[in-house]
Formats: C-alpha cells, sequence, structure tokens
C-alpha cells in the first residue's frame, strides 16, 4: 500500500466485483414497454390536469407530527448524526489505512445511495442529520446576511458534480486522503455559508440537503399546507420540487453522471483512456470533460424540449425548463436505483461491518441471483420513466395552451425516451 | 356441489403425480446403460467442460500485454494468471472477496483463484495501474 493511505484505483474506489451486464432481451422488453407506455400517456391518457400540490395527503395521527416536530426529537436525531460524523472521522485518520477503512463505503454508498433510498422513504431526512446545521445551531444560528436567492441551487449543482467528479474521474477514488480532503472541504465550505448566510444556506448550497430535497418529492410521505405529516399520492407531491435557479442542473448532474459511470466502465472508453492519455493527469482531464459532456448533453437537451413548444411568450418559455424540472425526479431515482442497487444493498452491508469492526459474511443475494437483478433495474428504470413521463404529461396539460398541449409536450417525451433507452443500452452493456 | 369439484381436483392431481412419477420411473429401473454407438473415450473431448481459464501476462519495461481483455470464466472455475514480469507489482482481483497477489520480478509465476459471485471482475496491476482483464463470471 502506498504511503499516502491509496488503496488502488477502482471504480467508486470501493473494489469488489461490478453487476453483469443486463440480458440483451431485458433491455428490449423494458424499452418496448418505456416506448408504448409513452405513447399511450401522451395519446390516450386524461387531457385535464389530475395532480394538484395543493391537494392534502390523508393525515397520520397528530402524534407523528407532534414527535417528529419535537424539539427534543431534532436535537437527538441532530447529535447522532453529529456523533455518526465523528465516529466516521476518528476511523477515517486512526482507522486502518487500507481497505478495511469504512470510509469509502460511507462516503460513496451510504452518503450517496442510501441517501436517496431514505430521502424517498421518510423525506428530507439530511436536513435532520446534517452535522453542519447541528453545530450552526449549537452555537447559536447566528447569521451575518440573507442567502443571496439568486444564486439558487447553483452552489448545489456545482458540489454535486464535485462528488461525482472525485468518484468518476479523479485519479484516484479510493484514495483515503482524496476522500477526507473532499469531506474536508465540504465541512468547511458548508459551516462557513451557514454561518454567513444562516441555514438556508444548508438547505440551498448543501449538495446532500439538496439532493435529499429533490429525491424526498417522489415520498409519499410528506406534509400538508399546515404542516401535518400526511401520506399521499407522490405524483400530487412532485410539483411541490422548488422551482430555483439551478434546479436543471442538479437533475442533470445526477442523470448524466449515472450515465458516464455506466459508459466510463466500458472496454472501448477504457482502452481509449489508455491510448489516449499519457498520464493519470491526461486521464482526469479526459474523464473530467466526458463527464461534463454527459451531464450538458442531460441539462441541453431536457432545456430545448422543455422549451419546444408552441402558442407561449418568450417569458413564460424561459420558465418552461424549471417548472417540467420535477419530472426528471423519478428517472433520476430509478436509474440511481437501477445503477446502485447492489452497491446499496451488498456494499452497504460490507460497510456497516467494517464501521462496527464486526467480522460478519455479507450476503450477496442479488449478485447470486442475476436474472432477478436485471429484473430489478429494468424494473426500475421504466418505472422511473413511466412515473417522469406521466408527471411531464399532467404539467404540460396545466402550462400548455389548450390547441398545443398535443404537439409541445412531444420533444420532452422523445428526450425521456431517449434518456431511457441510453441507459438501458448502457446497462447491457452495447 | 363444492366437495365433488374439490374430488375431482384431488383425482386430477393425484393422476398427474402418478403420470409424472410413472413417467420418469423407466430412467431408475435401467441399471445397464443402452446400446452406445461411441467409444466413451471419444466423447469426453466433446462434452468435458472448459476447466479452467488461463491468461497469460507479460510485464516488460511497464507495457503489459494483455492489456483490457474481455474474459468470460464459470462461477468458481479455476482462473489461472501465468505472469511473466521485469518489475514488481501486485495483482489485484476485484472479485467479492478481493484477491491480491505479489508479483516478483521474474518469469513463470503463477497465480490461481476462483469467483464465487457473479459479476465483472477487473483484474489491475497496482503499480503499473493497468486493467490487465475483465473478467466476466456467471
Amino acid at each position: 500500500m502506498n504511503a499516502d493511505g491509496s488503496v488502488s484505483v477502482l471504480a467508486h474506489g470501493l473494489g469488489g466485483s461490478a453487476d453483469l451486464p443486463i440480458p440483451f432481451t431485458y433491455a428490449l422488453i423494458g424499452a418496448a414497454w418505456a416506448l408504448t407506455f409513452t405513447f399511450a400517456v401522451v395519446a390516450l391518457a386524461w387531457k385535464q390536469p389530475r395532480f394538484d400540490p395543493e391537494k392534502p395527503g390523508r393525515e397520520l395521527p397528530p402524534w407523528v407530527t407532534a414527535a417528529a416536530d419535537a424539539p427534543v426529537t431534532r436535537w437527538a436525531v441532530g447529535i447522532v448524526g453529529l456523533a455518526l460524523t465523528v465516529w466516521v472521522g476518528v476511523a477515517a485518520f486512526l482507522g486502518p489505512q487500507n481497505a478495511d477503512n469504512p470510509l469509502p463505503g460511507v462516503f460513496y454508498v451510504l452518503m450517496w445511495v442510501g441517501l436517496v433510498a431514505a430521502s424517498l422513504l421518510f423525506g428530507p431526512v439530511w436536513r435532520a442529520l446534517s452535522p453542519v446545521r447541528t453545530v450552526h445551531r449549537l452555537l447559536g444560528s447566528k447569521s451575518l446576511r440573507s442567502y443571496p436567492e439568486a444564486l439558487g441551487y447553483w452552489p448545489a449543482a456545482l458540489g454535486l458534480f464535485a462528488f461525482v467528479w472525485l468518484e468518476l474521474a479523479s485519479p484516484d477514488p479510493g484514495s483515503l486522503a482524496a476522500i477526507r480532503n473532499w469531506l474536508l472541504i465540504y465541512l468547511v465550505v458548508t459551516l462557513a455559508g451557514a454561518f454567513v448566510c444562516g441555514a438556508r444556506w444548508c438547505a440551498r448550497a448543501d449538495p446532500f440537503e439538496v439532493y435529499g430535497i429533490v429525491v424526498s418529492r417522489l415520498s409519499a410521505l410528506r406534509r400538508n399546507c399546515d404542516g401535518r405529516i400526511a401520506i399521499g399520492n407522490p405524483f400530487d407531491h412532485l410539483p411541490t420540487l422548488p422551482v430555483r435557479p439551478g434546479i436543471v442542473a442538479v437533475l442533470s448532474v445526477l442523470l448524466g453522471s449515472t450515465a458516464f459511470d455506466s459508459f466510463s466502465a466500458r472496454p472501448q472508453w477504457r482502452t481509449f483512456i489508455d491510448e489516449t492519455a499519457g498520464s493519470a493527469a491526461a486521464a482526469t482531464l479526459i474523464n473530467t470533460a466526458g463527464l461534463l459532456v454527459f451531464a450538458g448533453v442531460v441539462a441541453l437537451t431536457f432545456w430545448s424540449a422543455a422549451r419546444a413548444t408552441g402558442g407561449v411568450d418568450r417569458e413564460q418559455r424561459r420558465l418552461l425548463p424549471g417548472q417540467m424540472a420535477h419530472s426528471l425526479v423519478p428517472i433520476v431515482v430509478g436509474y440511481v436505483f437501477a445503477h446502485y442497487l447492489t452497491y446499496l444493498i451488498e456494499r452497504g452491508q460490507q460497510t456497516v461491518y467494517l464501521l462496527l469492526s464486526m467480522d460478519a459474511d455479507v450476503n450477496y443475494f442479488l449478485s447470486l441471483h442475476p436474472s432477478v437483478l436485471a429484473t430489478l433495474k429494468v424494473g426500475f428504470v421504466v418505472a422511473g420513466h413511466v412515473a417522469g413521463v406521466v408527471a411531464a404529461h399532467d404539467r404540460a396539460l396545466r402550462l400548455l395552451p389548450k390547441a398545443h398541449q398535443l404537439t409541445g409536450q412531444l420533444a420532452m417525451m422523445l428526450v425521456m425516451v431517449g434518456y431511457t433507452f441510453t441507459g438501458l443500452y448502457l446497462l447491457f452493456g452495447g | 356441489m363444492n366437495k365433488t369439484t374439490a374430488l375431482s381436483f384431488l383425482i386430477a392431481a393425484a393422476l398427474l403425480v402418478a403420470g409424472c412419477s410413472s413417467s420418469e420411473s423407466p430412467s431408475d429401473g435401467q441399471a445397464t446403460p443402452s446400446v452406445t454407438t461411441v467409444d466413451p473415450s471419444d466423447m469426453q473431448d466433446q462434452q468435458a467442460p472448459p476447466d479452467r481459464l488461463v491468461v497469460d501476462v507479460k510485464i516488460q519495461g511497464g507495457n503489459v500485454t494483455p492489456t483490457n481483455a474481455q474474459l468470460k470464466a464459470g462461477v468458481n472455475e479455476p482462473i489461472v494468471f501465468n505472469v511473466d514480469s521485469d518489475a514488481a507489482d501486485e495483482l489485484h482481483v476485484h472479485s467479492n472477496p478481493e484477491h491480491s497477489y505479489k508479483i516478483e520480478a521474474k518469469a513463470g509465476q503463477s497465480f490461481q483463484f476462483t469467483v464465487a459471485v457473479p459479476g465483472k471482475v477487473d483484474v489491475e496491476l497496482h503499480d503499473l495501474n493497468k486493467t490487465v482483464a475483465t473478467i466476466t463470471v456467471q
């Protein structure tokens, strides 16, 4: 092992094997379903908007809201988050400086993929767990000025890009030193932001919190307008995604990077990197460019498709990409689960065992049953696609003028079919 | 009415089970193989599965052959890497669990392992930072 604590150059910095490609027939069946559903929705489905963010969900008993909002609960969860941070920090610096260190697993699996699962089930949990928020509150919740609204979610988009850059483009994603530095910079920036702009900095600029907020809009659990915790149709919840500058960038980074992860593992790309890049720095540059291209293509296609309709004036057209952005959320979540399910379940177990210094065997049920895994993956991609199409259709009915409701949706539907076909193609391995 | 339906189902099921078992029974009864037209020793080449995957790796002056080779192997099938090297390095096998072997600067080193969990397994040279092969294990 190197002196700087690097483990090895691994995909995701985690080691272990990658998923088998899904069989061709699975990809084909998934693609056929996605296509059929899309055009069925556009041509045959409802013609009046059905989903309403104002519609209250079914209220849970009052004690649930009371318990969740009690200061005791908030402080307890915050302190737990802080304690976990300290624990992982101690393990990162003082633990074994080799593959037995839990830091890469905590960083790449629990924080990145586990956060998606938790936010989908329980809502934006990072807000409660965030160590930065807890420290900020412990020190009196002070701030110097308000958050500049024009920044929107752009700082979070940058932070998310910094994360996927470390995972997919940096010279050594598995290096403990690199992950520690990344996390230290993240802590310093987020803490400084919180003390300058207040807790709103965390809500707008903390990449993990924004990721959690975005995913939580697909959750069945939500809050009604009066603040009561309720359970309701996720399609009513989705349009509550706040539309702020940079929201399309956030979603594009998430979708583009997941696709680039599949793409960069292909032997053709690896051979290309080996032949073109003379040094590790050049390889990093090429991968960074690749990552930017993937995120950029998603952003550009989505932005253009959202605007491609007749019958709206300049000002309305400018607003359309943000107003449609929530329909990308299911596609992102479906693709993230398709791509990282084994990581979450199998590496997740491994990480927890390492963190607890337990000597238990990881259960490789999913990897041992490739056809179950392939079915789940295709299922996630197609379900995400269908949900995205349904959400986009409904929003188009609300936004577009009557005469352009059918044609105005077409570009968006084609772009979504394009995302899904690309996703399935990458999962199938080409 | 209900009783008779249930009864007829039971009878049908019993007949089905009996039919299945009776169709299997001849193979149990045959203690000796029937007439063979092919000499068993001829068949072995055809029927024996490829019993192991062998990969020859050369490391010379910082160059590796092969790189990014796409190979296939079965679960629990022995995989052998024969390495001729002019430099010390480490061979990392990114399977679950992982394997790691020390390579010395000499010819004719051989490392054998099996992979129990299906997946795509990268085999990498740690110091040279090169992927020798990706083995698809199914």
